[in-house]
């Protein structure tokens, strides 16, 4: 049993306004695409609900400790140098703050990124 | 015809547009959610991840070629159309 | 036993971000200053009865310093519960991996109440609070 009954929208509200603080100095914003946004916020919170903690909803967990806390949003810290070279993190809701169009961000896992 | 597998989580909008992606070109395809499989699966499929060094879903293999992300360009490209 | 509103503490004594525990009338308030506005809520934790005044106030977010549930002190609803304490299949030492087990176990029974607020008023340099 688990905590799944609070409000959503008061959970992604709350959650948006620590996030925020979180990646700015990383160098990151909410992405623009305010659907994809509030969709992955909603995921997140629903996944807060049934483990206690809002992971990734795009990478997976590993019933691991040391591995699932690498995906706890916001993951940044721990996936810098992946997510600086794509501009975005990897479910897509932080972006670079100087990204304007989320959707030309492809989704390159870290063996495909060109580094130059 | 090419055999596609393909892993996802029920809760990422990329594995959802991977999805439409060959449902639209009317591939077939067969998907498991990562999130929503049993315990030897999961087990089974986080290894398979670990030894390509994927991080994560969409988890797409077109035969012996393993794509990771959400990649259009490229599935077009293995499946040659 | 009609409503009123009573003299709870001067606007002096919690800088905005802080907050402040009091009692009036059997009823144990936690008095919360988020930049310059003052809310009462019910001091215990909806979670398991910490004293939330022993937390941290940010904006008009307020979280429970024993297993962080999380509240929006404008309305007293709980946006989150405990953040459990192992999320995988760590072995711990023996006894005191029981024990700790044990409790887990328990606490995964226990719901997350959104926590009951009261009307405040400012009056001449003091916080009221409506009981």
């Amino acid at each position: 049993m688990s905590q799944s009954l609070v409000n959503i929208e008061s959970r992604k509200k709350s959650m948006h306004y620590f996030f925020e603080k979180v990646v700015g100095p990383s160098g990151f914003k909410f992405t623009p695409d305010e659907e994809m946004m509030n969709f992955l916020l909603e995921q997140e919170v629903k996944l807060e609900g049934k483990h206690g903690i809002p992971f990734c909803p795009c990478q997976p967990l590993r019933n691991d400790r040391v591995r699932d806390m690498q995906i706890v949003c916001p993951c940044i810290p721990f996936h810098r140098k992946h997510f600086d070279d794509i501009k975005r993190c990897w479910c897509g809701l932080f972006v670079h703050k100087d990204v304007i169009d989320p959707d030309k961000l492809p989704q390159l896992p870290p063996k495909e990124v060109n580094n130059e | 015809m090419k055999k596609i597998t393909v892993y996802t989580l029920s809760t990422c909008p990329w594995c959802r547009k991977t999805k439409n992606f060959f449902n639209e070109h009317k591939i077939q395809f067969t998907y498991i959610d990562y999130d929503l499989a049993d315990e030897p699966t999961q087990k089974r499929i986080s290894q398979e991840l670990d030894a390509v060094g994927a991080n994560g879903f969409p988890y797409v293999k077109i035969n012996d070629e393993v794509i990771v992300g959400y990649q259009p360009e490229r599935y077009s490209k293995a499946l040659g159309i | 036993m009609s409503e009123r509103f009573i003299r709870a503490i001067s606007t002096d004594e919690i800088a905005p971000g802080g907050m402040k525990a009091v009692e009036l009338d059997g009823n144990e308030i936690v008095i919360c200053n988020s930049g310059g506005k003052y809310y009462a809520l019910q001091q215990r934790c909806g979670h398991m009865n910490a004293p939330l005044d022993m937390g941290t106030l940010d904006g008009i977010y307020l979280t429970c310093p024993m297993h962080c549930a999380q509240f929006d002190i404008t309305n007293g609803e709980v946006l989150s519960g405990p953040v459990p304490s192992d999320i995988g299949h760590e072995i711990p030492p023996p006894f005191l991996g029981k024990y700790l087990q044990n409790i887990e176990m328990m606490m995964k029974h226990v719901r997350t109440e959104s926590i009951r607020t009261y009307a405040t008023k400012l009056e001449a340099g003091w916080v009221q609070i409506k009981l």
